[in-house]
């Protein structure tokens, strides 16, 4: 059987008194299309960080398609947009997504990554030079570019415009299609809704619920016609107590 | 890591401002002081000669910490972060870095040597040029590390006030601005000790046609240990940070 795209197993992750993650197993068939919500310092960022090898966990063991994190991302199976990662001055759009092509084994043509990522009209312009969308679409078309079997995005569509985001998702959705596998992360909870197969919803370091958006919804008791968003609130408010709140994990259908 | 190094290599001809400042302070130094001293004989050349390869040490060591402690603004951008989710190691990332620094210490030493061969007919054999060339681009292996030292360790806004005390101290008491040889004895003996007039006697030795001295190779040596362990230890620190 083909190892997970991701496994997370036991991880907990302190600063300082705070437990950014506690004790978080998931994990990630090759091929599903994943969302990670909950509010902010949930833990969405540091279960990536630690996800991508960029931050050692404090207790657990973390695998990518079987192998250490660090192994994957040298092999060129996985690729990332951060939060706080960005590009340096001087280089221009086409630069960068020409290096990222050299440095994965098995990069797509360029100009179908320009194409899919909607950065072609400005792909000779330097990357200090683009609006705050145009630079997260050059990001995206870094994170294409070489292929990657696991593409983690977190909140990717953050300042793009309507356009911009809808170019985005179809992109997603037609990268998952090959059977890529892709997890990503957002506050914009009708795009879990409408490109995920599954949302795992965090709340204070835990998986307060995971499964198929319908699920979701009605875990949280709220109708299925009721907008995520309700269901989101109820979920990582009503969560009980000191102890935090529990996981309330359901199969995924398949 | 030769794509890493050619998207380097190709920002900065794209941005030659930083080159340019390091071309333009040592050659108008050499137009305006070199005379002074013109019949003179400093640590064996003549003084033309020995001036000559004091500033175009300047120049480079200039260009190279500037290159490594921007690496400052990079990790502040997010840059490191990017290049840490790709299949490139940090390891090689510090020896492009390392690389492109010391390669920006080529011009200074080229248009120094131009204008000492034109304003003071300053002649060497090519084989002696060459030589000065590739020892004042090797030479500067410790200082393209002390600049990432600085880059890795400090925050943006300070790495640039850093660097310039580094550097204006490094290449004042290392005698590459004045000669050492007009300093009092005790700041002679510390300039014989820093990496700046150890790198520069590189040249002079080389131009007067002897081997550098074992004194000053292994002083450079310390100095480049010294200072690689602090650029890694500054490197680990920073990522550790999240």
């Amino acid at each position: 059987m083909e190892a997970p795209a991701v496994r997370l197993s036991g991880i907990t992750r302190r600063f300082g008194a705070v437990r950014a993650v506690d004790d978080l197993d998931l994990t990630i068939e090759t091929g599903a299309v994943v969302a990670l919500l909950g509010p902010n310092g949930a833990g969405k960022s540091t279960t990536i960080s630690i996800m991508l090898g960029l931050v050692p966990p404090g207790t657990g063991t973390v695998a990518l398609f079987g192998e250490p994190a660090a192994d994957a991302v040298r092999a060129g199976r996985v690729a990332a947009m951060l939060q706080d990662a960005g590009f340096v001055p001087g280089a221009t759009v086409r630069d960068v997504v020409e290096l990222a092509r050299a440095l994965y084994p098995r990069p797509l043509g360029t100009d179908r990554i320009l194409a899919t990522a909607g950065v072609t009209d400005f792909a000779n312009r330097r990357v200090d030079r683009l609006s705050a969308g145009e630079t997260q679409r050059a990001r995206f078309a870094f994170a294409l570019a070489g292929d990657p079997r696991l593409l983690v995005l977190d909140e990717p569509t953050t300042a793009m415009d309507v356009a911009a985001r809808q170019q985005f998702w179809t992109a997603i959705r037609a990268y998952a299609a090959d059977g890529h596998t892709v997890l990503f992360s957002t506050h914009q909870l009708h795009e879990a809704d409408d490109v995920a197969d599954r949302i795992v919803v965090l709340a204070a370091g835990r998986i307060v619920a995971d499964g198929p958006p319908a699920r979701i919804r009605a875990m949280a008791g709220v109708g299925t016609s009721a907008r995520l968003d309700t269901a989101f609130l109820a979920l990582t408010t009503d969560g009980p107590d000191t102890d935090g709140p529990d996981t309330k994990t359901i199969e995924t259908e398949h | 890591m030769r794509a890493y190094l050619r998207f380097e290599l190709r920002r900065l001809v794209r941005d030659p401002r930083l080159m340019f400042f390091s071309i333009i302070g040592p050659v108008a130094t050499y137009l305006i002081f070199s005379g002074w001293s013109a019949g003179e004989r400093l640590e064996g050349l003549a003084a033309p000669v020995a001036v000559m390869i004091g500033l175009a040490g300047y120049g480079a060591v200039a260009g190279v910490l500037m290159v490594g402690s921007a690496v400052s603004q990079e990790r502040a951008v997010g840059w490191l972060r990017q290049l840490r989710v790709t299949p490139l190691t940090s390891g090689q990332v510090v020896a492009v870095k390392t690389l492109i620094g010391s390669i920006t210490a080529i011009p200074p030493v080229i248009a120094v040597g131009i204008v000492a061969s034109i304003q003071h007919h300053v002649e060497l054999s090519a084989g002696r040029w060459l030589a000065l060339l590739l020892l004042m681009w090797t030479g500067t292996v410790p200082f393209a590390l002390l600049g990432l030292a600085i880059g890795y360790g400090v925050s943006p806004h300070v790495a640039v006030p850093v660097n310039f005390l580094v550097f204006l101290a490094l290449s004042v008491l290392g005698g590459l601005l004045v000669p050492a040889a007009y300093f009092p004895d005790d700041l002679r003996h510390l300039a014989h000790a820093l990496p700046t007039y150890r790198y520069a006697e590189l040249g002079w030795r080389s131009a007067a046609g002897q081997p550098p001295t074992a004194t000053g190779l292994a002083v450079l040596a310390a100095w480049t240990l010294l200072f690689a362990a602090v650029a890694a230890g500054a490197y680990r620190r920073s990522t550790a940070r999240r």
